[in-house]
């Protein structure tokens, strides 16, 4: 605000204020000290009485003059000045102001006034109202900078809004043309958003003023759609004027103006379809009438921003990459949903690894990596333009519909004349482009074709020429052309050719030093030079060049018939590189210096000939001939020398194949040739030869026909001017083996101590190496024993010898035992290893001196025993008659064989165990003691069961002897009891037959006598009883058997006194139906019998259980 | 199964049964006609599966169920179960024929605007399905005496892609495709089978058993 200037005050009122006060202090001089107090705080109320007068007077005064001038301008050029207007002034009170301006002015108006821009410095301006109370005339002094620069408020001449890309643009002019000069301006620029005007964006804008109206853009994109919400806009200006010394302030805002969108009545979502960079973030807005209940990016639910009306937004923040159809964003209304799509990717990468290269010089092919993927597909997808900057060419990128791999390609037609290319590759899509270059001299960058249409033409039998065709304008260029020549079995050669390039033709390249008659394969590949790339190779291109007459004659042998009237003349055909062609026929013709015998036209695969001559000297040429011609005759002289001191030598192939060495001979001119055949072949025999230089001493001989195992013959000859001479024969293996067959031996002679053993020779076919010797072992041992025993050299036992003189045929065998089986084995061994094993066994013969002594002293030694024997028998005959035979007893006395018949009918417990065919038929009693007071039979009880001591107490003399089935059993039973009494007897059974016999004495109760018995004793004690009673002493007498079944016997399958069997006392059969121990006498399986009774017990048991069984 | 059903497919302008004067009259045709609807059934489910996941959620999640907006020109498969009855067999069989034209339309629509070469494999097989059932329905048509509905001029279904269609209308309105399609082709099952019944001759002869594995 301007400060308020007040005029100069008047110095009148000051005079009389003055004197007022001078008279009010007078009296106060005059009183006492008290009075005095008094006085002068009445003095004190006097002067601040007179001094609110005096500022009333002087403010009453001042009301009645203009005061407070302040002077504010717009534009610097007009000040506008303006006071206030004196107390009493009516509305229409007119002034005089004057200013000096250079000169003095004076301006009657009414309230303020527009001077112009005064000069710098302190301007004296009086104002002088013009009504009727008085000179109350103000005077100011006015300087530029007591003066506020406040510019006008801006008006916005334009607000419109671009809603697809939420963008506001503003317009408006700075009314530059106001100004005097130039100066800086900055704009404040609000934006407001909703109706309750929530401030969303505040910026300043700077321009410059340049002396004209200047319109002014400001564009502002809103990060909510423009769509969503009413947006307002205002503007105010700030002039920083640097010339202006006043005070600067900013002008009020222009009117504010809006955007808002006229909703038609449908729901809209916004923004539609938009594409964004992934991470930003976005709002999306629903505009619309109806409640809104949910929003939903992808499937995730947002919450929701309310704004004006209905309307609601929500806030995406860092959004990710699209799915290719881009993220839904759906508004749920109560029946009905509302969406957009928006489009996260990435701007285009830089497109990576540009290449452009040409395979013809007429188009030019750039590929191309896009790099990262931008997420953007279908019309989002980014394009590519390929343009050159030299010609100005561009080529765009037609998407492809199915890309193959990640590379691109696009294609640039080349142009006349130009070889350097400037390649930029522009990549846009919706959120940005980027480019790449590529400076390249394209007949550099040349990667021919697959050269095509190979042909070969014949020029002579060595030498073709190659013609192919390469599409492309090479005329300007050089090719290098690659000619593989393969040739079988054969490593490949390859072939630089240069040439000019020609326009779009074929090339033509001769190739020599070619073989005859061989098959090649020729392929081609071509490069420019400079070398970029070599092209694919061609398709193979097969030829066979022509034939050529044969570079040598065949290499011949020659050998004498058996009956050594013709000679057998040999050949081999020619190799191929020595044939050149197909080899058709031979001549042969044999000369000698009478007469020339020829063979002709013998064809091809025949390689002997049979000529019939004498024993002159030929000789015999041998020519091939193929379709364009002969070849050089090769000769061989018919004639052998004899050779007298030839030795047969032996050889074994060592590395690679046999070596045979020769000591030189001068005399041998011509060559020296090996032949070998197989040594079981019959003469002549032939299987290969080979011709060595005659300055050589050795050669090696392989041959795919050589066998290990097998014998082969090697002659070397030595030729010499009139014909061969054999120098050496040896013998040779490839590999020896051992042998496959033993020698057959026999036994020449044997004695007592020796034998003799002779043996055959093993054929050569089946020895399979040199011999080297023979092993023989011996051995005592039968023929059975060591049959199958190996021989062991280890062994002690066996002696072998080793046979090294293979001249040997017999041996004889020392130190022999007589009469005793030696077992003989022969093998023989090579240095391939042992031959199998033929073995022999011989016994050696007898020494008869041993065997009469063998039989005289047995005879001896029988004689002496039998007298003495005689002899000490007579002697004591007295005594051997007492011991072995005393005096027989009568039988009649005897009780042991009475049997009580009521046992053998009524009790049934007995009949179980009857011993029908155990009948003793013969019974000795040896003596009887009146003590002894029966034998009872009426149960039978195994004497083996030794009561215990107490019951034995009772009766310890009684004892019963019980017969069992053996046919004669002599037993001896010795009771203690009885030997004290004085005795004991003595039972001999003989036949078991009497058993069925009526016992005697079937009242006696047998229970109730111990029976001790010494002799056979069973394994078990077998008691069956028919009372329950009886089965606790059956308890008693188990534990003291020896042996005892598995099963409680009473539990087994014994007829109880109340069973419908037991009345059939007699029957027997219980035991019969089942096996039984011999010596339990127990049924071993109980009979199947359905009416068979419970058990004793009668409670539930596991035996009932069985029992019942079958019942059930 | 499949490779059989193809085989149909391909044979279909070659089926005897579809001649006007054919002995076996139309019920071999129209048995062929409604398994191909099964089948077509079927291909759909797989091709809806993946289309839906190309649209993305909400729109492949399985109680999505928005409005039918902008799909008003596609032909509604859904009928009052009176009015269906009271339909006659020719009246059944334009309107499957009608439909399906329409409907193959479109679908060559969606071919073109899918942006994944898988997906237009996908539709342009199916577009050659369907195009086999309209052949098939065209045939049943003849061999009934019933002419075919010759389209309005001016009134032929077009694809529209472009800045009038933002890009959820255009995959609401792929939804409903998909979805008016599958209920057509459930019609289209009924009113055969029910057809089929109808023109029984004594001794049909069933050409093509379609088993349920996959549906």
């Amino acid at each position: 605000m301007p400060e308020d200037y007040t005029p100069d005050v008047r110095t009148d009122y000051i005079a009389q204020m003055m004197d007022i006060s001078l008279y009010l202090k007078r009296p106060s001089r005059m009183g006492d000290s008290k009075r005095m107090r008094m006085t002068s705080n009445f003095q004190w109320l006097l002067l601040t009485v007179l001094l609110l007068y005096l500022m009333n007077q002087v403010n009453s005064q001042k009301k009645r003059t203009p005061r407070d001038l302040k002077c504010i301008t717009n534009n610097l050029q007009v000040w506008d000045c303006s006071w206030r207007a004196p107390s009493g002034a009516g509305h229409g009170a007119a002034y005089e102001v004057c200013f000096e301006n250079g000169s003095h002015s004076c301006y009657r108006l009414e309230k303020n006034i527009k001077l112009p821009a005064l000069l710098p410095g302190d301007h004296e301006i009086t104002i002088n109202p013009l009504h009727d109370f008085g000179n109350f005339i103000s005077k100011f002094t006015l300087n530029e900078k007591n003066v506020s620069l406040i510019p006008d408020a801006p008006e916005i001449l334009d607000l419109s809004a671009d809603f697809s890309t939420s963008t506001l643009h503003l317009k408006w002019n700075d009314k530059g043309s106001v100004f005097p000069h130039h100066s800086n301006v900055i704009w404040e620029i609000k934006v407001l958003r909703k109706k309750n005007m929530e401030i969303v964006k505040l910026v300043t804008h700077n321009t410059t003023l340049n002396g004209r109206d200047t319109v002014h853009h400001w564009s502002w994109i809103s990060d909510m759609p423009l769509e969503c919400a009413t947006h307002y806009v205002g503007i105010r200006c700030y002039i920083d004027d640097p010339q202006f010394s006043g005070r600067k302030e900013w002008s009020d805002w222009s009117p504010l103006k809006n955007i808002s969108w006229s909703p038609a009545s449908q729901t809209k979502v916004f923004p539609q379809d938009r594409v964004l960079l992934v991470g930003s973030d976005i709002t999306v807005c629903c505009v619309t009438q109806e409640k809104v209940l949910s929003a939903q990016i992808g499937s995730t639910y947002c919450p929701l921003i309310h704004l004006d009306g209905k309307n609601v937004a929500i806030k995406i923040r860092n959004i990710s990459a699209s799915e290719s159809s881009g993220t839904n964003v759906v508004f749920s209304v109560e029946d009905n949903m509302f969406g957009t799509v928006i489009f996260a990717g990435y701007p285009p990468d830089i497109p990576q690894k540009l290449n452009c290269e040409t395979y013809d010089l007429k188009e030019i092919i750039c590929t191309w990596n896009p790099g990262r993927p931008t997420f953007l597909v279908g019309p989002r997808n980014t394009s590519y333009t390929l343009f050159e900057s030299f010609s100005g060419k561009y080529v765009r990128f037609k998407r492809v519909e199915l890309p193959t791999n990640e590379s691109y390609q696009l294609f640039f037609q080349m142009l006349p004349n130009q070889e350097i290319y400037n390649f930029t590759l522009n990549a846009r899509n919706p959120l940005g482009q980027s480019e790449s270059t590529l400076l390249v001299n394209i007949t550099e960058k040349v990667h021919p074709h697959i050269p095509t249409s190979v042909k070969v033409k014949d020029i002579s039998s060595t030498a073709v020429t190659l013609s192919w065709h390469l599409p492309g304008s090479f005329a300007k260029i050089k090719l290098l052309c690659q000619i593989e020549i393969n040739k079988t079995n054969s490593v490949h050669e390859l072939r630089n050719v240069t040439m000019r390039g020609i326009e779009n033709s074929s090339y033509l390249a001769a190739v020599d030093k070619l073989n005859p008659y061989t098959i090649y394969t020729f392929r081609i590949r071509c490069c420019t030079d400079p070398f970029w790339k070599w092209s694919k190779w061609s398709n193979e291109k097969q030829y066979l060049t022509t034939e050529a007459i044969p570079s040598k004659g065949p290499d011949t042998w020659r050998e004498w018939s058996s009956d050594g009237k013709n000679l057998i003349i040999y050949w081999k055909p020619l190799p191929i590189n020595e044939a050149n062609g197909k080899i058709l026929s031979y001549n042969v013709s044999c000369s000698s210096d009478e007469e020339t015998q020829s063979l002709s036209e013998i064809p091809d695969p025949q390689h002997k000939a049979e000529i019939q001559l004498d024993k002159n000297d030929y000789i015999i040429s041998v020519v091939a001939k193929n379709s364009v011609g002969s070849s050089p005759p090769s000769k061989i002289a018919s004639m052998e020398i004899p050779n007298d001191d030839l030795k047969i030598e032996q050889a074994v192939r060592m590395g690679n194949g046999i070596l045979l060495t020769w000591n030189y001979d001068p005399n041998v001119t011509c060559d020296y040739v090996i032949k070998w055949c197989n040594s079981s072949r019959s003469e002549p025999c032939l299987m290969d030869w080979k011709k060595v230089p005659s300055n050589s001493t050795e050669t090696i001989i392989e041959s795919d026909q050589f066998r290990p195992g097998v014998r082969y013959n090697f002659f070397v000859y030595g030729c010499r001017n009139q014909g061969y001479q054999l120098l050496r024969s040896i013998i040779g293996y490839v590999e020896e083996l051992a042998p496959v067959v033993a020698p057959n031996f026999t036994v020449e002679d044997t004695s007592a101590d020796s034998i003799l053993v002779k043996w055959e020779e093993i054929p050569v076919e089946e020895l399979r190496g040199f011999l080297r010797g023979y092993l023989f072992y011996f051995e005592k041992g039968e023929r059975d024993t060591s049959k199958m025993r190996v021989l062991e050299s280890g062994r002690s036992d066996i002696k072998v010898k080793n046979i090294t003189d293979i001249s040997q045929k017999t041996l004889r065998i020392a130190d022999l035992q007589g009469k005793t089986s030696y077992h003989l084995v022969l093998r023989a061994y090579t240095d391939g290893g042992m031959g199998p094993e033929k073995s022999m066994f011989v016994v050696t013969k007898e020494n008869s001196v041993g065997l009469i002594i063998a039989i005289l002293i047995p005879v001896a030694v029988a004689v002496i025993v039998g007298v003495v024997t005689s002899i000490l028998c007579y002697r004591k005959r007295e005594w051997i008659k007492e011991t072995f035979y005393p005096d027989i007893p009568n039988p009649e006395n005897c009780k042991a064989l009475q049997f009580q018949k009521s046992v053998c009918e009524g009790n049934s417990a007995l009949k179980t165990l009857e011993m029908n065919p155990c009948t003793p038929n013969n019974v000795e009693v040896l003596e009887t003691r009146s003590t002894v007071p029966k034998i009872e039979d009426t149960e039978i009880i195994s004497p083996v069961a030794e009561r215990p001591e107490d019951s034995t107490d009772a009766q310890p003399e009684n004892h019963v002897v019980v017969s069992y089935c053996p046919p004669v059993i002599e037993e001896e039973i010795v009771n203690p009891g009885a030997d004290e009494a004085g005795g004991a007897s003595q039972v001999i059974y003989i036949d078991i037959q009497s058993m069925y016999q009526p016992q005697a004495k079937p009242e006696e109760e047998p229970e109730n006598d111990p029976v001790v018995g010494t002799g056979y004793k069973p394994q078990m004690h077998l008691l069956v009883t028919s009372t329950v009673e009886d089965l606790a002493a059956d308890d008693d007498l188990d534990k003291t058997a020896g042996y005892r079944p598995q099963a409680n016997v009473n539990t087994w399958n014994l007829v109880s006194p109340d069973s419908p069997r037991s009345t059939d006392s007699n029957s027997e059969i219980v035991s019969f139906g089942s096996p039984c121990s011999i010596n339990s006498r127990q049924f071993l399986i109980p009979p199947k019998d359905e009416d068979s009774p419970k058990s004793n017990g009668g409670g539930w048991s596991f035996t009932n259980f069985f029992q019942n069984k079958p019942n059930d | 199964m499949l490779a059989c059903l193809c085989a149909v497919l391909w044979h279909l302008p070659a089926v005897p049964a579809l001649n006007r004067t054919g002995d076996p009259g139309p019920g071999p045709s129209i048995q062929k006609t409604y398994d191909l609807t099964r089948y077509l059934e079927h291909q759909l489910r797989s091709l809806a599966g993946t289309y839906l996941n190309y649209l993305g959620p909400p729109f492949n999640e399985p109680d999505f169920n928005p409005p039918r907006l902008g799909a008003e020109t596609l032909p509604r498969a859904t009928v009052n179960l009176e009015v269906w009855r009271s339909l006659n067999d020719r009246l059944r069989l334009t309107q499957n024929y009608e439909a399906y034209s329409h409907l193959l339309c479109y679908l060559r629509g969606l071919n073109r605007q899918a942006a994944t070469a898988e997906l237009r494999r996908s539709l342009a097989h199916f577009c050659t399905s369907l195009q086999g059932l309209l052949g098939s329905i065209a045939g049943v048509m003849a061999a009934l005496g019933y002419p075919l509905p010759q389209p309005l001029p001016g009134t032929e279904p077009t694809w529209t892609p472009g800045p009038a269609h933002s890009d959820f209308l255009q995959k609401m309105d792929d939804f409903w495709l998909l979805k008016e399609l599958q209920t057509w082709l459930w019609r289209s099952a009924k009113d055969f089978n029910r057809l089929k019944k109808k023109m029984q001759p004594p001794a049909a002869a069933v050409t093509l058993h379609l088993e349920a594995h996959g549906f």
